[in-house]
């Protein structure tokens, strides 16, 4: 191929720098902005920050400075950050879990053993996602008292996984569909029971969309902000999330958005980590057999 | 395949189908049972005495109400506009990174991170720095321009617009990677075949790769209709209801938590059940040739 002229290789970077900014600004500016002291905040360069301090995540964890300086210790809660961060870590980590041993399983079922109907039941799974979540919570609220689980971080750990499932079964049981029958099919002549040939052959294999599927619960388990400040009352059983939005913006602005830092880094890095396997296992589930 | 070894294979489906089945019925079921049961009722925490059947009275209400229309015209509007900027970037990204190019890795990563960046709080520090407080540096000037944004299209149409800007920011980034993701799985020859049927390249993109990305293109609407609710709950939520642009979502539970109403409540976030089933059976429509000659 002929080499590119100098405008194409001018547009295509202008594009690429232009994507970049759009994607990362709103990024930095809410990490710059919990770099800085209140004075900064009131009267520097919104876009940089000329000295930066970690006194606003030192403010998550224990009350010192007095905020702008014009507002009273005792409008001030004092907040459990801790526990918010330990109880955040405990209901992502619990929700991928269970996301993903569940949606597997069912995944295994409708792609590999194939029920009759197993279109139909995969089609009714996913068709779950046009129900409105809109006032559902009400009822929902009835359903958690009745199994106890009111103002219980395990409530999330129900509600959780049922949002990302439909996506994940319908990924994973489209991959396990498309992987050829003989790859289980020696294991089980040799002797193998099925269940060996899943764990040995067929769960190694598709570490990638395992990987994609995870990632995907991930992001929708930390999308959610309503559900966590609806059903987590007590600032003992509430994640970062449920937490941060009973903060009062006019007065806590900076240590809020410290509070979005502290909680964004930790996932940023870790679905940073897997980005590129997202996208392989996303293009396995498409592939035949990939 | 022997019938005996069918039949236990069967039973051992439904074994491992259930869990998930339980679980969607555990948080579904009974939620969706008394949304519509109650979209037949004056059930009401603030009413003295019980509760009556009232038939269709709520949606024979709510469909004479100008107010609904105009809810349901900016519900319309709203889906429209952030899908539609959500696949023109989404599809630009995707194409951006199908090519190799020095630094590609880098800016993949920059293009996955509005939608690795958890919602749940970004959300919170997105809609407050639109919005700020009085007393930051930037707030001058984003208080003009939310002023005068409001004074041309109505009180809260700049909070609403904040919200929507996020909606696409993070929206493209998931249907980018999503595109990106189809686009690899296309096998390479087909792009060499087409290079030599026809040079241009817009001609192309509308004849292979679109065609070729439908079952994903279809999969990136679903998923980014129902985000987009989702997101304009969660700052209704935040703001508990400051948002003045109402859309049948946050309507509804306008009408629910504040005025207390749940019968028209139900009825009002139930009336979006069958649009978004029309979008379903669409979907499937698209998904089935996919999936059929896997089969």
């Amino acid at each position: 191929m002929n080499p590119k002229p100098w405008w194409a290789k001018l547009g295509h970077g202008s594009l690429v720098l232009l994507a970049t900014v759009y994607c990362l600004f709103p990024i930095y500016f809410m990490l710059v902005q919990s770099l800085k002291t209140p004075e900064e905040d009131v009267f520097g360069n919104p876009l940089i920050v000329a000295n930066p301090t970690l006194q606003n995540f030192e403010e998550l964890f224990e009350r010192k400075s007095e905020v702008r300086g014009f507002v009273g210790d005792a409008l001030l809660r004092p907040h459990p950050f801790f526990v918010w961060f330990a109880n955040t870590l405990f209901i992502f980590a619990g929700s991928v879990v269970a996301t993903l041993g569940v949606s597997v399983a069912a995944a295994y079922a409708l792609g590999r053993l194939r029920p009759p109907g197993f279109r139909w039941w995969r089609r009714a799974i996913f068709a779950t996602y046009v129900i409105p979540q809109t006032i559902l919570f009400i009822p929902l609220y009835q359903v958690m008292i009745t199994l106890e689980l009111d103002d219980n971080l395990l409530a999330l750990l129900l509600i959780y996984p049922s949002m990302a499932l439909p996506f994940c079964v319908w990924m994973l049981s489209a991959y396990f569909q498309h992987l050829s029958r003989e790859i289980e099919e020696a294991a089980l002549i040799e002797g193998a029971s099925r269940a060996t040939a899943f764990f040995r052959i067929i769960l190694p294999m598709s570490r990638p969309v395992l990987v994609a599927a995870g990632i995907f619960t991930l992001g929708t388990v930390a999308s959610d902000f309503m559900i966590a400040s609806v059903f987590l009352l007590t600032p003992v059983n509430q994640t970062i999330t449920a937490g941060l939005g009973t903060f009062d913006v006019a007065l806590d602005e900076l240590a809020a958005v410290a509070g979005v830092n502290l909680l964004a880094i930790p996932v940023v890095l870790f679905s940073a980590f897997f980005a590129r396997g997202y996208v392989r296992g996303l293009t396995a589930a498409m592939v035949e057999g990939a | 395949m022997r019938p005996r070894r069918r039949r236990r294979e069967i039973r051992t489906a439904y074994v491992l189908l259930s869990p998930a089945v339980l679980l969607l019925l555990t948080v579904l079921a009974y939620p969706l049972g008394w949304e519509i049961w109650t979209s037949f009722t004056s059930l009401s925490p603030l009413q003295d005495g019980g509760t009556a059947f009232v038939g269709l009275e709520n949606y024979r209400r709510q469909f004479g109400d100008p107010q609904f229309w105009r809810v349901a015209t900016i519900t319309v509007v709203y889906a429209a506009l952030t899908i539609a900027a959500k696949l023109a970037l989404g599809f630009g990204f995707a194409l951006l990174l199908a090519r190799p190019f020095r630094g590609r890795a880098l800016v993949f990563l920059a293009i996955f991170l509005p939608w690795a960046y958890p919602a749940g709080v970004s959300v919170i520090g997105w809609y407050w720095s639109l919005n700020p407080p009085i007393t930051t540096a930037y707030s001058i000037f984003l208080g003009q321009l939310k002023y005068s944004v409001d004074s041309v299209l109505g009180g809260g149409a700049w909070a609403f617009g904040s919200v929507m800007l996020f909606n696409i920011w993070r929206g493209s980034s998931f249907i980018g990677v999503l595109l990106l993701a189809g686009i690899n799985a296309i096998p390479p020859e087909l792009f060499e075949c087409a290079v030599l049927e026809s040079k241009n390249p817009w001609r192309r993109f509308r004849l292979v790769t679109v065609p070729l990305l439908k079952p994903l293109l279809a999969l990136g609407v679903l998923l980014s209709l129902t985000t987009a609710f989702a997101d304009l709950a969660n700052v209704w939520m935040l703001t508990a209801g400051r948002i003045v642009f109402p859309v049948i979502g946050t309507h509804a539970y306008w009408l629910a938590i504040k005025a207390g109403q749940f019968g028209p409540a139900s009825a009002l976030s139930l009336t979006l059940v069958p649009f978004l089933l029309g979008v379903l059976l669409v979907l499937f429509w698209i998904f089935d040739p996919l999936e059929r000659d896997a089969a």
